[in-house]
């Protein structure tokens, strides 16, 4: 027991230590790993650019989160930095490279987690695996290295040699995701990795992006998931319609968005009586009063702070919660790209 | 040195997938050699020996002398005729009619009573030793009835075969009457009328290709017609599972995840490009191995396959190329698995139709027979019977696999255009 317990330990541990060796951090170095200046796509037949003069800078090492609700452009971004498709205007510079003067070099450099599993059905995870690697050029002994440390990663060592249409929704994330690590890019770009998958396997999914993270690679994020964005990112753009919508940290966005907003839940029913009485307060611009929450916006928010906790103290209505400004990046999202349903 | 490891890693990973998925392989070679067996088994009677169609006559034969037997000895020799003599009671033509109706025969030949006592009155009056025809006794005539629904072709073959018989006869007769109109006062004639009766000015025109020794290659036969056909068929059915597999990677995201990778559009195509070249040929094996040893075991003809098996390997794999550089075309422009089946099976069968894979070009019209020169099929179709049927090598097929080649290579282009262009500009 004692062995085998050992042994499962050595497991566990293994991929992290071998990340730790294989994505040592690079040097500090203040030039941004991509830089995107007035990027603009317009597909042929489109009614609008499905990028619009977007400019971002991505520094070395972030955890970036790319947020947008469906159409908002991040397909088309990742393509261009990708080299897949060519912008109709603007630049593109991975690593200090032009994407579309140098993509070989480009795509030697970046990984890419697409949204679909992209894996060979009818081949095994090593095979996947070292097929992938083999087209970045690897080959030989550095090939199988790379294979072994990315069943690692993905803790497939004993499923290596299964198809993987045997595999389970979680394994083949798993296995999706290594793939774009074989050839150890400094840039990892994930499309929303973890759509459909159990808990058990999302949770990894993130401690090793986490890990890697640690380890010094820069990664570039999309996902529908806020908390994901919230829990992972340390660096995070909103967009919409082919812009940047906001750019900034967690914290940062929910300070800056909805700072006017207090959101309150109760733990009884709100009296008419009261929440007329909060409706005409001066402080509030705007309310939306439900059974037992309310939500108002106000231009001197710390005001109506006080005016708020003092009608519901004298009414002795207990409270749930209180907040000031965004709750989360969420409220940021849905405050900034709002709520109409999108294609 | 990157590029050939990655071109052998795709070629690798294409045939897993190929080999992976045995039904489907099976059924690419399996399918073939079926159609090829049956086709050919079925097809057979067409092909026989000596290439031609076998018609009923029934020959109704009221003078039984000289004029009927020589017609019934005409229509027996030669091969194309199953003569039925019809007993007595005779039918009159009416009857005879009904039974063509009927379809019991193809043709009927009425002979009608004393025709042979006939046309010796008559070249008695006709021809005179003072240059002038004299006498009433008509022209006999024998009539030539034929099934309603035979082909115009065919009835005017019988006519004609029919109208050679009654000339030989009347030049023998003629002959005869000159010979009597030749004789002595003394009772001897200055010319025997035997020498006279089968004069030969002309050597009778012979079919070359079928006098024993003078043939040099096999028989058109329904294998030697069908192999050929239905293997070129069978090669550019590879476009259905080889765009599949295309559109089912693109469907998947490896072709996305590929492209972002630092790999070239044509090492993508290459690695598909190998080891379904290997199937075309070892399909073009099994069909020609069928041919030679599995039909004569069934019953059917043997195929021959000529003496260039060098310019078999060139014609087998030109065609090849241009089914596989189809297919490709055909991932590239297809949306989905459906749309990549449906357009393959429907464009092939035109093409291999409009080519002379399923009607044979000479029975087309001139205009279709021009459209037919521009299909690869028809290139491939007359590469194949240039080895088997007219002994041709290399240098014979060279056009054709040329072309076979060029349109294959010009599809292979214009799918890595459209790929990237789909992708640049999407």
């Amino acid at each position: 027991m004692a062995v085998a317990y050992e042994r499962r330990a050595f497991l566990l541990s293994f991929p992290y230590r071998t990340l730790r060796i294989l994505f040592l951090a690079p040097p500090v170095n203040a030039a941004p790993l991509i830089e995107i200046t007035d990027l603009t796509k317009v597909y042929r037949g489109g009614q609008r650019p499905a990028l619009d003069g977007l400019a971002l800078a991505i520094r070395r090492g972030a955890f970036f989160g790319l947020l947008g609700p469906n159409g908002a452009g991040k397909s088309t971004l990742i393509s261009i930095l990708c080299g897949l498709l060519a912008p109709t205007r603007g630049a593109v510079r991975v690593l200090g490279t032009d994407v579309q003067a140098d993509a070989a070099r480009v795509k030697s450099a970046i990984g890419l987690v697409p949204q679909d599993l992209a894996l060979y059905p009818t081949l095994t995870a090593r095979e996947n695996l070292a097929f992938f690697g083999r087209m970045q050029g690897l080959s030989g002994a550095r090939l199988q290295e790379r294979v072994a440390a990315c069943l690692a990663i993905a803790r497939l060592e004993d499923l290596a040699d299964r198809r993987v249409d045997t595999f389970s929704g979680g394994l083949k994330r798993r296995l999706n995701l290594v793939i774009g690590l074989i050839h150890e890019p400094q840039l990892l770009i994930l499309d929303e990795p973890t759509v459909g998958i159990d808990p058990q396997s999302r949770n990894f999914i993130h401690e090793a992006l986490r890990t890697l993270h640690q380890a010094g690679m820069t990664i570039l994020y999309t996902t529908h998931y806020m908390e994901e964005a919230e829990n992972l990112c340390d660096d995070i753009a909103i967009i919409d319609h082919g812009k940047i919508l906001a750019h900034g940290t967690v914290p940062e966005l929910l300070r800056v968005h909805r700072a006017g907003t207090i959101v309150v839940q109760l733990d009884t029913d709100l009296p008419d009586a009261v929440a007329q009485q909060l409706r005409t307060l001066p402080q509030v611009r705007t309310g939306r009063f439900a059974t037992r929450s309310f939500e108002i916006e106000s231009d001197s928010p710390d005001a109506a702070l006080v005016a708020v906790t003092e009608i519901l103290r004298g009414a002795c209505l207990p409270l749930v919660s209180l907040s000031l400004g965004a709750m989360n990046l969420e409220q940021v999202f849905l405050a900034l790209t709002g709520t109409r349903l999108r294609d | 040195m990157i590029v050939l490891r990655q071109l052998l890693a795709a070629i690798a990973k294409e045939t897993r997938l190929i080999v992976r998925d045995w039904h489907a392989l099976a059924v690419l070679f399996v399918m073939p050699v079926a159609f090829v067996t049956i086709m050919s088994l079925a097809l057979r009677d067409v092909f026989t020996e000596r290439a031609g169609v076998t018609f009923s006559v029934l020959i109704v034969d009221q003078d039984g002398k000289l004029v009927g037997e020589k017609l019934r000895e005409s229509f027996t020799k030669d091969k194309h005729f199953h003569v039925v003599l019809a007993t007595a009671p005779l039918p009159d033509a009416a009857q005879v009619e009904a039974q063509l109706t009927a379809g019991l025969y193809k043709f009927a030949l009425l002979i009608p009573a004393k025709a042979t006592a006939q046309a010796r009155r008559r070249a008695l009056e006709q021809v005179r030793s003072d240059g002038r025809a004299s006498g009433h006794t008509p022209s006999i005539g024998v009539r030539l009835l034929s099934d309603p629904t035979l082909r115009a072709d065919h009835r005017s073959m019988l006519v004609a075969f029919t109208n050679g018989a009654l000339r030989a006869i009347e030049s023998r007769l003629i002959a005869e009457r000159i010979a009597e109109l030749a004789r002595t006062p003394f009772g001897s004639s200055a010319v025997s009328a035997p020498a006279l009766a089968a004069p030969e000015l002309f050597r009778e025109v012979i079919d070359e290709l079928e006098t024993s020794g003078t043939r040099k290659t096999p028989n058109p036969t329904s294998v030697q017609q069908n192999a050929p056909g239905w293997t070129l068929l069978a090669m550019f059915f590879l476009a259905i599972p080889l765009s599949v597999t295309l559109i089912k990677e693109r469907a998947q995201g490896c072709l996305l995840r590929l492209q972002s990778m630092p790999v070239p559009t044509w090492v993508l195509f290459g690695g598909k490009i190998a080891p379904y070249l290997v199937i075309n040929q070892l399909q073009l094996v099994l069909i020609l191995a069928v041919g030679v040893w599995g039909l004569p075991l069934l019953g059917g003809d043997r195929l021959t396959l000529g003496s260039a098996p060098e310019a078999i390997a060139l014609l087998s794999v030109s065609a090849s190329l241009a089914a596989i550089g189809f297919a490709l075309l055909i991932a590239t422009f297809a949306r989905t698995p459906e749309q990549a089946t449906t357009f393959s099976a429907t464009a092939i069968m035109v093409l291999a139709a409009l080519g002379g894979i399923m009607v044979p070009k000479m029975v087309m019209p001139p205009a279709m027979q021009q459209l037919a020169e521009l299909t690869p099929f028809s290139w491939g179709l007359e590469g194949f019977l240039d080895i088997f049927i007219r002994g041709g090598g290399v240098h014979e097929i060279l056009s054709e696999a040329g072309r076979l080649a060029g349109f294959g290579v010009a599809c292979f282009a214009l799918a890595i255009l459209r790929l990237n262009g789909r992708l640049r500009q999407n």
